[in-house]
C-alpha cells in the first residue's frame, strides 16, 4: 500500500514547522548560501535573505528538504489581495525521473512507494538532478552525493508519520495511504468549489505517472512554482534513441560513399580477362 | 518544460571535454573500421593512422569521467551493485548503457591499436601475432564501428533526456548532432596525423576530406534545425558569452571558415598549411566549443 501526503495548501498559515520539523529529524545542515560566516561575528548568522516574502530558502537544495512558499497577490493600489502559501518537497512521483535516470541504482523505491537515494551506493554523478521535472533532487557538495526528501523513510517504516505532518499545527500536511488521503482531497476540493473557490484544483493525480505527494492549490500550479504539464524525461529516450540509430544509418553511408573501393575491381576484372 | 529545474553543474573540463574527446574517437574509429571493411587495400593507411588516433584520445577519458564524481572511489558501482552483488546495468539511463559501451569501445580500441603495431611488426607480442589474422579484425572492427556511433551519440541523447530546457526542447536531435560532429573532429585528427606523417596527400586524402566536409554540412543543418526546435529556449546558447562561443567559435570558425578554404582551396593541388593543417585544428577547435557551449548554457 503506497504511502504519501495530501498537502492542503488553502489551511496552510506559513509557520515553516515543517521546515523545523524537517531538518532536526534528518539532522540536516543549515543550507551555506543562506547560513553562514560573517566579517565580525564569531558565529555563523542567516546570510542572503531573499527578499521576496517570507520566503527563506526560495528553492529545496540538498540541504533543505521542505520548502514553504509564500505568494502576495495583490493588486496595483494593495488594497485588495490575498497571500498563498505552499508547503512543497519532493512529491515521490511513480514514474521518478530520477529513479529512471540513475546509473547505480543508488535511486530506489521502496515498498511502501517512495523515493530513496542510498546514501552508500550513490556516486555523484548528478544525472538525476536534471532528470527531476520539478528540480527536487540536488546535489550535497559536502557528501558528495544526491540528496533528497525520503518521506521519513526511517519514521515511516516504523509506523510512524513523515516529521513535516507531525509538526503540522492546521492538518494542512497529512501523511496516510495514498487512496484514503485521495479520497479526503476529493471531498475537500468539492467543499471548496461549493464555498466559490472555483480556482481550487488537485494536483498531483495524474502528473509524472501520479504523485505520492500531491497538492491542493487555490490557483494555477505555476502560481506556486510548480511545472503545469511536467514531462517525465525518459519519454523522450525512444525517439531520441531512434534518431540516433538513423544518424548512424547516415554516418555510414557517408563513410561508404567516401571509402569504398571504387570501380577497383571492375578494372581487374577487366584486366584478368584473355 | 519548467524553468525551475535544477543544473547538474557538471564541470565543462570535465564533462563537455570529455563529449569532445570520446566524440573524436569514436569518429576516428569510425572512419578506420569503414575503411578497413569496405577500401580495400589502398585505404589501409588510412585506416591504420585512424586506430592510431582513437587510442589515444579516448585514453584519458576515463580520468575526466571519474574526477567529475561526487565519490569518485564509487566509480565502479556503475557496473557492479555493491549491494546485489552483481554486474548491474539501467537500460533506461544513457549514463547506466554508455558506461558499458565505454567499457567496450575502450577494450576494441586497444584491440585494434595493439593489432596494428603487431602487423608494423613495431610490437613483437607473441601470442596476439599467432591470433593474428584478418577474420577477428573485420570483427572488432564492425562491433567497434557500432560501438563508437553509439560513443558519439549518447552522449547527446543523454542530454535530451533531462528536464533542463534547452537540452529538452532540443530533443532528438543532440543524439545526431554530436554524430556528425564526432565524424567530422575524428577526420580532422586523422588529418592531422597524416599531415604530421607527411602523408597529407593523393586520393586517400581527399577521401578523408570528402566525408569531413560532408560531416561538416550535415552539422551545420542539424545545429540549424535544433536552433528552430529549441524556440525561447535557446537564448542562453545564441547570446551572451555562451552566444559568442557558440556563433563565432563553432558556426564560423569551426564549421564555414574549414569549408569555405576547402572551396577556395579545391583547384590548387598539394596541400600547404592554411589548406590542411588550419581547417583541421578549427574544425577541432569548433567541435570542442560546440560541445562546451551546449553544456553550459543549458545548465545557465
Amino acid at each position: 500500500m503506497a504511502k504519501g501526503m495530501f498537502v492542503d495548501t488553502t489551511i496552510c498559515t506559513g509557520c515553516k514547522a515543517c521546515q523545523v520539523a524537517c531538518k532536526e529529524w534528518n539532522g540536516l545542515a543549515p543550507e551555506p548560501k543562506h547560513f553562514g560566516q560573517v566579517t565580525g561575528k564569531p558565529y555563523p548568522v542567516a546570510v542572503n535573505f531573499t527578499g521576496n516574502s517570507y520566503d527563506n530558502t526560495g528553492a529545496l537544495s540538498a540541504t533543505d528538504w521542505r520548502h514553504v512558499r509564500f505568494i502576495e497577490q495583490f493588486d496595483e493600489k494593495r488594497t485588495a489581495g490575498r497571500w498563498l502559501f505552499s508547503s512543497d518537497s519532493c512529491k515521490h512521483c511513480n514514474d521518478a525521473g530520477c529513479l529512471n535516470a540513475c546509473p547505480t541504482g543508488a535511486i530506489i523505491r521502496t515498498d511502501l512507494g517512495n523515493v530513496v537515494v542510498q546514501q552508500d551506493v550513490c556516486i555523484g554523478c548528478k544525472y538525476c538532478v536534471p532528470s527531476c521535472p520539478f528540480g527536487v533532487i540536488a546535489f550535497s557538495e559536502k557528501s558528495g552525493t544526491a540528496r533528497k526528501c525520503t518521506l521519513c523513510n526511517d519514521r515511516i517504516h516504523n509506523g510512524l508519520g513523515t516529521a513535516c505532518a507531525k509538526a503540522c499545527p492546521t492538518g494542512s500536511i497529512s501523511f496516510g495511504d495514498v487512496t484514503a488521503l485521495k479520497k479526503r482531497a476529493d471531498a475537500r476540493l468539492a467543499q471548496l468549489r461549493g464555498l466559490g473557490m472555483t480556482g481550487a484544483n488537485i494536483y498531483g493525480y495524474t502528473e509524472a505517472g501520479g504523485l505520492n505527494v500531491f497538492y491542493l492549490f487555490a490557483d494555477k500550479p505555476s502560481v506556486y512554482g510548480q511545472p503545469e504539464r511536467p514531462v517525465v524525461p525518459q519519454q523522450r529516450l525512444p525517439v531520441s534513441s531512434a534518431a540516433t540509430v538513423l544518424a548512424l544509418v547516415g554516418v555510414g553511408v557517408a563513410a561508404l560513399a567516401s571509402f569504398r573501393e571504387r570501380g577497383d575491381r571492375e578494372a581487374e576484372e577487366v584486366h584478368h580477362e584473355p | 518544460m519548467n524553468p525551475e529545474t535544477l543544473a547538474p553543474e557538471w564541470a565543462w573540463y570535465f564533462v563537455a571535454i570529455y563529449f569532445f574527446v570520446g566524440g573524436t574517437a569514436a569518429g576516428a574509429y569510425f572512419i578506420g573500421a569503414m575503411a578497413e571493411l569496405f577500401g580495400g587495400a589502398k585505404l589501409h593507411e588510412l585506416s591504420r593512422d585512424a586506430f592510431f588516433v582513437a587510442l589515444p584520445f579516448l585514453l584519458p577519458t576515463p580520468i575526466f569521467l571519474i574526477a567529475d564524481l561526487g565519490r569518485p572511489e564509487r566509480f565502479w558501482h556503475l557496473f557492479f551493485s555493491p549491494k546485489e552483488g552483481i554486474p548491474y546495468i539501467n537500460l533506461q539511463s544513457p549514463l547506466s548503457v554508455g558506461s558499458w559501451a565505454l567499457l567496450l569501445f575502450g577494450l576494441l580500441c586497444l584491440l585494434s591499436f595493439l593489432d596494428n603495431l603487431v602487423a608494423d611488426g613495431r610490437l613483437r607480442f607473441a601470442p596476439f601475432a599467432r591470433f593474428y589474422n584478418r577474420i577477428p579484425r573485420k570483427t572488432y572492427a564492425a562491433l567497434g564501428s557500432v560501438t563508437g556511433v553509439f560513443i558519439a551519440g549518447y552522449t547527446g541523447v543523454l542530454l535530451n533526456v533531462t528536464a533542463r530546457p534547452l537540452w529538452a526542447a532540443t530533443a532528438p536531435l543532440l543524439g545526431p548532432l554530436f554524430v556528425a560532429s564526432g565524424a567530422s573532429t575524428g577526420a580532422a585528427a586523422i588529418a592531422l596525423l597524416m599531415l604530421w606523417r607527411k602523408r597529407a596527400a593523393g586520393e586517400v586524402f581527399r577521401r578523408l576530406e570528402f566525408f569531413d566536409r560532408l560531416a561538416l554540412v550535415t552539422e551545420l543543418l542539424l545545429i540549424a534545425a535544433a536552433l528552430v526546435l529549441a524556440g525561447r529556449y535557446a537564448v542562453p546558447l545564441v547570446t551572451g558569452f555562451w552566444g559568442f562561443m557558440f556563433w563565432g567559435g563553432t558556426i564560423v570558425a569551426g564549421i564555414l571558415v574549414p569549408l569555405g578554404l576547402a572551396w577556395k582551396g579545391r583547384h590548387t593541388e598539394g596541400g600547404g598549411m592554411t589548406t590542411i593543417m588550419l581547417p583541421a585544428v578549427l574544425i577541432l577547435f569548433g567541435g570542442a566549443l560546440l560541445r562546451i557551449a551546449l553544456i553550459q548554457a543549458g545548465q545557465v
